[in-house]
């Protein structure tokens, strides 16, 4: 293929892909990508192979954002980008590519019209809604390449899905709190179910199950540093780039054997991203572990894959991808209405000051305590409380070792004196309850432990609208 | 592997914890005593951190000497022991963005 290139036309892939004219850069291109072009190993050749690419980015928030920033400003010919959220204020301290003067508009309309400003030469596509099992194929069947910078594990495992189905490069990458990851799955493309040789693997050959819903954690919830997941979305344009400059995206196959050489994607290495706010840059910040290859029983691209996923039956809701990260399965209700009470029924109950001697024990992290809480609530985060109550069990139960768990202000009232949990969303505080009792520490029902309904969220809606909660 | 990574005291061997890994066990790293059958790891780290396996290890992915290996019973890691001296990973995913 290389070889072709200065003799004027390139021919068409058998595939389809990258069909393009060698030509002459315009004017505005040359100067504009003429940085980039001069790096030892892109050249005009790359360049056009940029330009002549289409692809989606999947997510326009805080991955979305700089991965699209790069990604369009380097000169791709088509960028795509999939979202149905509108900006709001919490997203401006990570998704850069939108804007103050912007909240509320629709996210996607929100970054292409920065994306614009910033290199008008490529076409810029909105897809202003969530992607789903119904719309995903027909989108990316129309793209050379996938980014996915979505937040949720069934959406990770539908995209992954559908790039197997559809021969696409994925380049995944995913971010939380203060850990980021990247990987690039998928590439070069191989058929679906082949396994004669070593072919790269899918986002299942890596991740087979999601984690429970318990233990998982959205940035709404456990919070994101902005420069984390914004170094993982610079670090995820990247590896795009590199990919379709270097005409990596294209299915290998026995028609394709000029191909370049590309063993080590067959088995890629997942790039960690570890950020600690109190040390500097150790020996973990960054690591890098091989992966394997395509998994000879993974269910989308192994053996027998081709009988377990189909684009028929992801269309017709077969797999169920929010089953199978139980996300309908998630109770919220574990304890009885008596050991319950209502944010509201606790405030008025104090107000009129029939609520008897307690403690009220607020089990959020200690970062969102520090925000305030309701009068008199002591802090016991849930992880210290889960540790705590471990220990003790293990130790036996000893007379008195119960008793350690609960805060020291638990000694300045009686012995008797009921427990209320409070936690943000009302879910960990009725685990709270459950363990205490484990514990025995409702002395066979002489004390009364309870918690406050729906958390701090439900005391902001029912009792305090100026509470800032997180 | 990184020759800035503390070295395990002799008979353990490194464990690196990630994500949500490491905010289960309140941890980025500790020492455990090898050698250990791969497949005694998780009843291991369970013993040590309970609910761990339900809620971390069955989800994670796991490398040795940062490359991968198949932890699954039957899996192509049946039969690899842990070494004194080596650095096992255990890797959550992540899936927010």
């Amino acid at each position: 293929m290389d070889g072709e290139i200065g003799n004027g036309v390139m021919k068409t892939a058998s595939n389809g892909v990258n069909e393009y004219e060698n030509r002459r850069l315009t004017d505005d291109e040359f100067d504009r990508y003429s940085r980039q072009m001069i790096v030892p190993g892109m050249g005009k050749e790359a360049q056009l192979r940029l330009i002549n690419s289409r692809v989606l980015i999947i997510g326009a928030g805080g991955l979305g954002c700089p991965a699209a920033q790069y990604v369009a400003a380097s000169g791709v010919g088509t960028l795509g980008i999939v979202d149905g959220d509108v900006v709001e204020m919490s997203n401006l301290h990570r998704q850069v590519g939108h804007a103050t003067s912007r909240i509320g508009m629709k996210k996607v309309d929100s970054l292409i019209t920065h994306l614009k400003d910033l290199n008008p030469l490529p076409t810029y596509t909105p897809h202003p809604f969530h992607i789903s099992s119904q719309n995903a194929a027909d989108i990316i069947s129309k793209y050379d390449l996938v980014m996915d910078c979505t937040d949720n594990a069934a959406t990770r495992y539908l995209i992954s899905d559908i790039c197997v189905l559809l021969q696409k490069p994925l380049v995944s990458a995913a971010s939380v709190q203060k850990s980021g990851q990247l990987i690039v799955l998928n590439c070069p493309p191989a058929q679906q179910g082949l396994i004669d040789k070593p072919y790269p693997p899918c986002y299942r050959c890596c991740f087979r199950k999601p984690p429970p819903p318990s233990a998982m954690v959205t940035c709404g919830e456990a919070g994101i540093m902005g420069t984390v997941v914004g170094m993982m979305g610079v670090a995820q344009a990247g590896e795009a780039i590199k990919i379709l400059a270097s005409n990596l995206h294209k299915p290998s196959t026995s028609t394709n054997p000029s191909a370049p050489p590309s063993e080590n994607l067959c088995q890629p290495h997942l790039l960690l991203y570890t950020y600690d706010l109190a040390s500097g840059i150790g020996p973990y910040t960054f690591r890098a572990a091989k992966m394997g290859g395509r998994k000879k029983n993974c269910f989308a691209c192994g053996e027998n894959s081709p009988s377990t996923l189909t684009l028929e039956g992801i269309k017709g809701g077969n797999p169920n991808y929010e089953q199978f990260c139980g996300l309908n399965a998630a109770s919220t209700t574990l304890l009885p209405k008596e050991e319950r009470i209502t944010a509201s029924a606790y405030h008025q109950a104090k107000v009129k000051g029939e609520l008897p001697e307690h403690i009220l024990i607020d089990t959020r992290e200690k970062e969102h305590f520090s925000f305030g809480s309701i009068e008199g609530a002591v802090n016991l985060p849930f992880t210290t409380l889960l540790t705590k109550a471990f220990k003790i069990k293990r130790a036996g139960q000893e007379e008195g070792k119960a008793e350690d768990i609960l805060p020291p202000q638990a000694k300045e009232v009686s012995e008797d004196a009921p427990i209320l949990f409070v936690c943000r969303r009302g879910l960990d505080s009725q685990e709270a309850v459950e363990k205490f009792k484990e514990l025995g520490l409702d002395k066979g029902g002489k004390r009364k432990i309870m918690d406050i309904m729906g958390g701090m969220k439900a005391w902001k809606d029912e009792v305090d609208p100026d509470f800032q909660f997180i | 592997m990184s020759s800035s990574t503390p070295k395990p005291p002799p008979g353990h061997f490194n464990i690196l914890y990630f994500a949500s890994a490491s905010s289960y066990t309140l941890k980025n790293v500790e020492s455990l005593p090898a050698p250990l059958p791969l497949g005694k790891l998780f009843g291991v780290l369970e013993e040590r951190y309970k609910g761990i396996r339900e809620n971390v290890l069955e989800s994670s992915l796991v490398t040795l000497n940062l490359t991968y290996v198949d932890v699954d019973e039957g899996g192509e890691g049946e039969g690899t022991v842990i070494q004194e001296g080596d650095e096992v990973a255990v890797i959550p995913p992540v899936s927010s963005g």
